[in-house]
């Protein structure tokens, strides 16, 4: 495709699907959103078949029904914004240039679910970001206080460690611990921060929350598949040759629909998710869709070039995970530290290619014996580069 | 330790009174005002005392997270990301320039989770996974500012411009 062509079908497209960036008028929208009764609001969100956009894909409606239901003298809403995966830039901006459409998001799932207390965790590398957001937060607060409303929101920075992205994690590290991932059941909707019911929500979940709220659930089910309702915004990066990096995109285009439109072509793979997602090759493009029916992401999209070695890109990923493992579960701590050594060791030629085999193995055992989502996923990267690139990862 | 200091600690534990999960606001605070911006052992222990949080308990926060150093760091900071767009575009070339440049303390080689200073606590270099910035690849951070699409040359003409600079 040429470069006018894909202009213009960007622009189209940019045009069809607006929600997250729009510009909009909110101030009426908190007293539609006041007015509404927590069923309605509720009925909406399920009618939208929003589903969670931090990555795992949990319906969030059902999330909220769950807490709501839960008897508890204090309840939390907590905005995930620490935004760890590498590769994954979108809720950055979408607080830096839309935190007037998150904070609404949070106060209608505190209605819904009962909560007078709301938290953001900031990652501790996003700390710019502060005063401007504190200045919004502060407003809000002050805004639904006129209104005599009971809840506020109060901004809570990480201090540096990827897996505090995980929910209990985050919760640990609110309480002022290591931020330690929790076994789970109990699941935080139920025991959660302090013990008490808490709903945790990706940046961006709040956002089409609300506007699923002040919209209706139409403008967002009319995108996307029966899987994968609506929009989403994604983060683009490696071998691209656009400058922009932040798309919001409908979902369930296929790779190779992706491809053509957000790179000049020549494109060996594409890791879809971050870190922790998978990588997929060019013979694959066509038939992967991305989505929770396909490759599903945290927005995160790097594109490869046939000058990229896979190699380096898995050497740099097994290198994120082991420093970022928290330590506290065996396949983990030592399957990533394996993982790392074993390709190393291949490199050289200090063992036969065979070994990866086992190492192949080793991965799958995380998959399912990993306590939390870090070492779980630790698996994805590995298997998917080693599956589809293998010789470069032998010579 | 002095009782300047004693004090100093005693009102950051009290502003932070009662509320829940206060112990990593406390030793963000009691760092920063730290001249060396890291945490010395005996602060670590007053710091357990006086909150009543068991010393073990302390220490395993402040190693856990990477924003705390046991070590002090330099006037300076430079972080370079080394996530994978940033990795791809190059961002290894900044962190040699600077291990060629400069003498680091206990450089153990890799840029993994790297976290060095000068041995006349100059300059701190660390990595960091990913700024969030990656269409700006590669991204550093120096002194709390972001700077996108870095090349040597510029990296150059950053260092040039610290205060203090001996380039
Ligand atoms: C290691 C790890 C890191 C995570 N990091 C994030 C993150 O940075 N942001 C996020 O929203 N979710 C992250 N998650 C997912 C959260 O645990 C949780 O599922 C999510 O915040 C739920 O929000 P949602 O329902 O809006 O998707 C992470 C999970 C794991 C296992
Ligand atoms: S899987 Fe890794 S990060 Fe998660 S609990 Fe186990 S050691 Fe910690
Ligand atoms: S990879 Fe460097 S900013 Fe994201």
């Amino acid at each position: 495709m040429d470069s006018s062509t894909r202009e213009r079908r960007i622009a189209e497209h940019k045009k069809r699907v607006n929600l997250i960036f729009k510009k909009c008028v909110w101030d009426d929208f908190l007293d539609r959103a006041l007015e509404m009764s927590p069923e309605d609001m509720l009925e909406k969100v399920k009618e939208s078949g929003l589903r969670g956009r931090g990555g795992a894909g949990f319906p969030t409606w059902l999330k909220w029904k769950f807490a709501r239901e839960a008897e508890a003298d204090e309840k939390y809403v907590i905005c995930n914004a620490d935004e760890g995966e590498p590769g994954t830039f979108k809720d950055r901006a979408i607080l830096q240039e839309q935190a007037g459409k998150v904070l609404p998001g949070m106060l209608v799932c505190a209605k819904v679910i009962g909560a007078e207390k709301g938290f953001i965790y900031l990652r501790g590398e996003y700390a710019y970001l502060l005063p401007a957001l504190s200045q919004e937060v502060e407003n809000f607060n002050e805004k639904i206080r006129e209104k005599g409303e009971r809840f506020s929101i109060e901004i809570k920075l990480g201090s540096g460690a990827y897996v505090c992205g995980e929910e209990t994690a985050l919760i640990e590290s609110l309480e002022g611990n290591r931020g330690e991932p929790r076994n789970k059941p109990p699941f935080p909707v139920s025991e959660g921060y302090l013990g008490k019911p808490t709903v945790v929500h990706n940046v961006e979940t709040l956002v089409y929350a609300s506007i699923i709220i002040s919209e209706g659930p139409e403008c967002f089910k009319s995108l996307g598949t029966s899987d994968s309702a609506g929009a989403k915004v994604f983060c683009i990066s490696g071998d691209t040759d656009l400058d922009e990096g932040i798309y919001e995109l409908e979902m369930g285009m296929t790779i190779k629909e992706f491809v053509e439109l957000f790179s000049d072509g020549d494109i060996k793979a594409v890791q879809v998710g971050g870190a922790s997602g998978h990588c997929v090759p060019r013979k694959k493009f066509a038939d992967t869709i991305i989505g929770f029916e396909g490759v599903p992401t945290g927005g995160s999209m790097v594109l490869f070039n046939s000058s990229r070695s896979m190699y380096n890109v898995l050497h740099n990923y097994l290198e994120f995970f082991e420093e970022e493992s928290c330590g506290q579960c065996t396949p983990c701590r030592i399957g990533c530290q394996q993982l790392l050594k074993g390709i190393e060791a291949v490199k050289s030629g200090e063992k036969p290619s065979e070994y990866l085999d086992d190492l192949v193995k080793l991965a799958g055992m995380m998959k399912i014996s990993a306590k939390c989502g870090l070492g779980q996923s630790a698996a994805n990267p590995f298997i998917s580069i080693v599956e589809h690139f293998r010789e470069e990862i032998m010579y | 330790m002095k009782a300047a200091l004693k004090k100093e600690i005693d009102g950051i534990i009290k502003s932070y009174d009662g509320t829940h999960g206060s112990l990593l606001g406390i030793l963000e605070e009691i760092q920063k005002r730290n001249p060396h911006n890291y945490l010395p052992e005996k602060t670590l222990a007053y710091t357990a005392k006086k909150t009543g949080i068991p010393p073990a308990k302390v220490y395993g926060v402040v190693t856990f997270y990477s924003f705390f150093s046991l070590i002090p760091q330099g006037k300076h900071c430079i972080s370079i990301c080394r996530g994978t767009a940033c990795h791809t575009k190059g961002s290894r070339k900044l962190l040699d320039y600077l291990r060629s440049s400069f003498e680091f303390e206990g450089d153990t080689g890799g840029d993994a989770k790297l976290f060095i200073t000068t041995k006349d606590r100059y300059l701190t270099v660390r990595t960091v996974a990913c700024f969030g910035q990656c269409a700006l690849a590669p991204v550093i951070e120096v002194d709390g500012k972001i700077y996108g699409s870095v090349t040597v040359e510029e990296l150059k003409k950053i260092l040039k411009k610290l205060k203090g600079s001996r380039q």
